[in-house]
């Protein structure tokens, strides 16, 4: 944990012994301030902002980048194209972006430790044909949830092989992942089968739940009471663990900023749900929250307290931070790597389920296509902030670099660019990801 | 220069230490140069092996063994039939070729995943520069112009690499998708084609470089003019460096080089003389293909075995730290090694344009097909993921390999079978290569936490 003390510290510190933070700060203000997260230092809501600006200040700019990146990018499409912020595009976007933020997601599990996995893109290929295949009313013909259950295992499968590969062989992990990838190919072709599979008949009831996974959405008031239960859970939770907090005496943040958090979630859920409940359907009505919405949100949230909150996340971030390290602190680096791996595999499986229902029919040039996710899925991460030398990332990141993405595709389609200038826009944005990620730990590494 | 002495340093490491420690040292450096006679030799090249230094015997016990297998399972065993051969040996000049090219900064620890789209573009290029109507520039022109702007492509990520110090990783993937892009766009279209007309001379010479023939007769001069040179060139200097008191192979050794080389040639020679064709139009002779990669291997092994830039490259594969306080500038080094890389893929790339009958589509090639295999190729050839070891030969036979299993694969007649297999064959060879090099090197005491 010598290089990048940014995100690492905030679970140890966090749940371990807090207390530690707060009378450092007070023989070295400045350096303290900057390594430890605002919200244990600030007492007060301007302190707190003095201590965010600093922390950005110090090349620790979170998901500062990103958020201007979504800002920029929205306002150049909408001075180029004003259909870009409609309500029904906005959906659209989202709607095209879930893949990449799912796939991103998996990514930073394998980033976080310092490894990529080149395999995540074809995992979720697999994932798609198998359990388009799993429904077929003439083939196996599985209830739904049985084959999304048997296709999440499979690619937690896939992730156990390759995890161990490299994790107890040793063997570069990028490497073992472009190997996997190959074989999958080869795997999903031939489960595959003959040239299509498709799970669009709306008479068969598995088929059309799938189906639904990714084309089906909330009705609009199921849409605002979710999202009142949402809200309420996620503002009691953040409300009662700081008040816990403080009642322990530990250090907390200031009591305004948790109410300005709640009001914020708030706000962003009716602007959401108001957004989404907008009729976008040219003929007919298609309105209400769509149901992928609320798997990337389980999803986030989820991964979000694995990695924060439990004791398998901060090892994860430790072995990021320094292998050698984390080994002589007694933590299992070969179960952990592993592990790491089985999710990425197991998220890009569901990401597989969402494909398949995208898709609607699969053929062999898809299972194909499916490859060149991985690099967006890279690049999203990037992105949105991860570190590609391991210890440095969230899993929110990647929701919000796959939004980028996702923007910087549907905006060019919208304006008509092929899809060749697109791949150009994406280098583009990649570099620029990777030149601040790199220039800000060189400002971090040159004043610490 | 602490993991691998394997390939490093030659003339820096010598035989002073073998009396101190001999097992140890022998196994460290390479064999030509402790060994005074033939016994001596091959003792000391056994130790290496058995040390985990194998070298390139790996993947040419894969290949005899891919072409047996192959020879019996194929229909009427077609596999080793001449005209089989040297089709293969063609489809694999631009994996060969593009090993060859991701060779040169996989030496550094560093990876290029732009190697296909940038390979793409220099063919590309050359297409459109010896268009008639068209730009219409002599061959040799269009080539060079190709080469040397896929050269500064590489040069500029090599920059970003070396003075940025953005990962290598990241850079070449914003350049796959960049140059993925613009290869689109330089065709003109997803649907659009570059052809080359045969009818006009000048291009019908790039139109040759793969599906043009050597006469017989003159394939037979060449080879022995090539034979001689090289054996002349070996011998004297075995000779000199004897004369000059330094420590030199003995010459059986080097007469059983020039003899393996001498055998191999006339072997290739007799095998493209045979007649391919039919009765009525016989297709015989030694594909020009086959000097052409000849020339850039030789050219490759000077460079990384004779030059001080090639000294240098391992050296910073091996320890970037150490060689920077050795003197040695780094980035200077990384970006001319990307630089090389790049131009090199271009000649891959306006091979393959060749190979596919001079035709340059969006499907003559997959960019990102072609990075994964010519990087397989590389690593399955005997080149170190970890930088420092690897030679220019490891590309050429790993290359062989893959394009021996792909095109072994399509004879099979196994139907829906045959286009998975084309993935999952390399894919599995790929990993059992890489668990051959991690396992050799645990061997050696260097692996990772």
């Amino acid at each position: 944990m010598t290089a990048d003390p940014g995100e690492t510290p905030t679970g140890t510190a966090g749940a371990g012994p807090a207390g530690a933070t707060a009378t450092d700060l007070t023989l070295d203000a400045k350096v303290a301030a900057a390594d430890v997260p605002p919200e244990l230092a600030a007492q007060s809501l301007s302190q707190y902002f003095r201590a965010s600006w600093l922390q950005v200040r110090r090349g620790n700019s979170g998901v500062l980048p990103v958020v201007l990146g979504i800002v920029i990018v929205a306002i150049a499409f909408q001075i180029a194209n004003p259909k870009f912020l409609s309500a029904q595009n906005l959906v659209n976007l989202f709607e095209q972006s879930t893949i990449y933020m799912l796939l991103a997601i998996a990514e930073i599990f394998a980033l976080l430790l310092g490894e990529i996995d080149l395999s995540v893109g074809l995992v979720m290929g697999l994932g798609s044909v198998v359990v388009a295949e799993l429904v077929q009313p003439t083939g196996a013909n599985w209830p739904w949830w049985a084959a999304i259950i048997a296709t999440l295992l499979a690619c937690a499968a896939v992730g156990a092989i390759q995890g161990s590969m490299v994790a107890r062989l040793k063997m570069p992990s990028f490497i073992v992942t472009l190997g996997g990838l190959l074989i999958l190919e080869g795997v999903a072709i031939i489960v595959l089968g003959g040239s299509l599979v498709g799970i669009g008949n709306s008479q068969y009831h598995n088929e059309l739940v799938l189906y639904d996974i990714f084309w089906g959405s909330f009705s609009p008031l199921v849409g605002w009471i979710l999202m009142i239960v949402v809200v309420a859970l996620a503002g009691t939770t953040l409300w009662l663990r700081d008040a816990r907090k403080r009642r322990h005496g530990l250090e907390a943040p200031p009591r305004s900023l948790t109410a300005m958090k709640i009001a914020l979630m708030a706000v962003s859920g009716v602007v959401v749900v108001a957004i989404c409940n907008v009729n976008r359907a040219h003929f007919g009505t298609i309105e209400g929250v769509p149901y992928i919405l609320l798997i990337v949100l389980v999803v986030l949230v989820l991964c979000t307290i694995l990695l924060q909150r439990t004791r398998f996340g901060r090892y994860v971030y430790a072995i990021g931070g320094n292998p050698e390290a984390a080994r002589r602190a007694g933590v299992s680096l070969p179960s952990i790597r592993t592990w790491c791996f089985v999710l990425a595999a197991f998220i890009s499986g569901i990401a597989g389920v969402l494909f398949a229902s995208w898709q609607v029919s699969l053929t062999t040039n898809i299972i194909k296509a499916s490859n060149s996710y991985v690099l967006l899925a890279v690049a999203a991460a990037v992105i949105g902030g991860t570190s590609l030398f391991g210890g440095r990332g969230k899993t929110i990141h990647g929701v919000l670099g796959g939004l980028v993405i996702g923007g910087i595709y549907n905006g060019l389609y919208l304006l008509g660019v092929s899809s060749q200038w697109i791949d150009v826009v994406v280098a583009g944005v990649l570099l620029a990801a990777a030149l601040v990620d790199v220039l800000s730990r060189r400002g971090a590494q040159g004043q610490a | 220069m602490t993991a691998d002495q394997g390939e490093t340093p030659a003339e820096t490491t010598g035989a002073v230490d073998l009396t101190e420690d001999a097992k140890v040292e022998a196994a460290d450096i390479p064999p030509a140069v402790v060994a005074q006679s033939l016994s001596q030799y091959l003792r000391a090249w056994w130790l290496q092996i058995r040390s985990g230094n194998s070298g390139v015997l790996p993947v040419v016990l894969a290949i005899v063994i891919v072409a047996v297998v192959f020879e019996i399972i194929t229909p009427e065993h077609a596999f080793l039939r001449p005209s089989n051969l040297v089709f293969i040996f063609g489809l694999s000049t631009v994996y060969m070729i593009l090993a060859i090219a991701e060779t040169a900064v996989l030496l550094l620890a560093e990876v290029d995943l732009s190697v296909g789209a940038v390979a793409l573009i220099g063919g590309v290029i050359t297409f459109k520069l010896v268009q008639n109507p068209g730009a219409d520039w002599p061959w040799w022109a269009a080539i060079l112009a190709a080469l040397a702007i896929c050269g500064a492509i590489g040069a500029v990520q090599g920059a970003l690499t070396a003075v940025v110090r953005i990962p290598s990783f990241v850079v070449t993937l914003a350049g796959f998708l960049l140059f993925s892009g613009i290869l689109i766009i330089l065709i003109g279209g997803a649907d659009a084609s570059v052809n080359l007309n045969t009818n006009d001379p000048n291009q019908n010479i790039i139109y040759e470089l793969v599906q043009g023939l050597i006469s017989p007769v003159a394939s037979w001069i060449i080879l022995a003019v090539a034979v001689v040179a090289y054996g002349v060139a070996v011998w004297l200097r075995m000779a000199s460096r004897r004369r000059q008191g330094l420590v030199a192979p003995p010459p059986a050794l080097t007469a059983i080089k020039i003899a393996l080389v001498a055998i191999v040639g006339v072997a290739v020679v007799v095998i493209c003389n045979y007649n391919r064709g039919s009765a009525l139009k016989s297709v015989q002779g030694v594909p020009w293909v086959i000097p052409i990669v000849l020339v850039v291997l030789g050219v490759w092994t000077l460079v990384l075995g004779r030059t001080r830039f090639g000294r240098y490259m391992y050296a910073i594969g091996g320890n970037p730290e150490a060689a920077r306080r050795a003197g040695v500038s780094v980035p200077g080094i990384r970006i001319w090694s990307f630089a090389a890389c790049s131009a090199t893929a271009a000649l891959g790339g306006i091979l393959l344009g060749s190979f596919f009958f001079g035709e340059y589509s969006t499907n003559t090639a997959d960019p990102g097909q072609l990075v994964l295999y010519s990087i397989a190729a590389a690593v399955i050839g005997g080149v170190s993921l970890f930088g420092g070891r690897g030679k220019a030969i490891h590309g050429i036979l790993g290359g062989l390999l893959i394009g021996g299993i792909a095109y072994g694969v399509s004879l099979l007649s196994l139907g829906s079978l045959s286009t998975p297999l084309e993935y999952i064959l390399p894919g599995a060879v790929l990993l059992i290569a890489v668990l051959i090099d991690v396992l050799s090197r645990r061997g050696t005491g260097s692996a990772r936490v």
